[in-house]
């Protein structure tokens, strides 16, 4: 499909969405949303997204980094291998979230909703399972359109 | 899977729902309600397409919502 190089469309992905150009603009205003609110550490959302680009193995998604958020090669590795002991217990618990929403949301239990808003409050927990949906959305439109892997280090002010 | 919301309402005295559930985050359900709300009020593609569509989604992903 063919991209639109105007509007400020800094990934393959926005330059797509650029054809509805007041859908990109809302849809970036959103999904500008989780990162910046500070409800959820970036990070955590680093680790969430990529962790669910793995489960997708979508190239395209993992080509994108976060500017702000390096992970070790140990880390990545650990990520890509869904070993989450690897990591902080808060983080755990969103990884735990994130890994069984792609393809498994039905298994979501109480309790590992319960230990995300115990780490993260219950704005915090609204907050992530939106992005985890989203993250989720990214690599399925990307997967859908075959974007190529394009490599950047993105801020969260742009929709990857 | 759980048989009522897994939160709490936001706004006191309301029932678990999922406009009183993602009230924890106002700021953000406003964006995405304001994104949802361009999606239907788009013309580009049909109302009658973005229905069926969004029926066939729920159906194939057991959401009962």
């Amino acid at each position: 499909m063919p991209t639109i190089d105007a509007l400020d469309a800094p990934s393959q992905l926005e330059g797509i969405l650029a054809h509805r150009p007041e859908l990109l603009a809302k849809y970036r205003t959103f999904y500008q949303s989780f990162w910046n609110d500070g409800l959820v550490p970036r990070r955590t959302l680093e680790l969430c997204r990529r962790r669910i680009a793995y489960i997708h193995d979508c190239a395209a998604e993992l080509a994108v980094t976060d500017a702000d958020v390096s992970l070790t090669e140990a880390e990545e590795l650990a990520l890509a291998h869904a070993q989450f002991d690897a990591f902080a217990p808060p983080e755990q618990a969103a990884l735990v979230l994130a890994e069984f929403m792609p393809f498994s949301v039905h298994q979501i239990s109480d309790s590992m909703v319960s230990a995300v808003a115990e780490v993260l409050g219950e704005s915090g927990c609204v907050s992530l399972l939106t992005a985890l949906s989203f993250f989720d959305v990214n690599c399925r439109m990307k997967l859908a359109l075959d974007i190529e892997p394009q490599a950047a280090a993105l801020t969260p002010t742009h929709l990857v | 899977m759980s048989t009522q919301p897994r939160l709490p309402s936001a706004i006191p005295d309301q029932p678990q729902n999922f406009a009183t559930v993602t009230a924890h985050a106002p700021d953000l359900m406003q964006r995405f309600f304001d994104l949802y709300a361009h999606f239907w009020n788009d013309d580009v593609v049909g109302a009658e397409i973005k229905e069926m569509t969004r029926l066939r989604n729920a159906r194939i992903t057991d959401c009962g919502y």
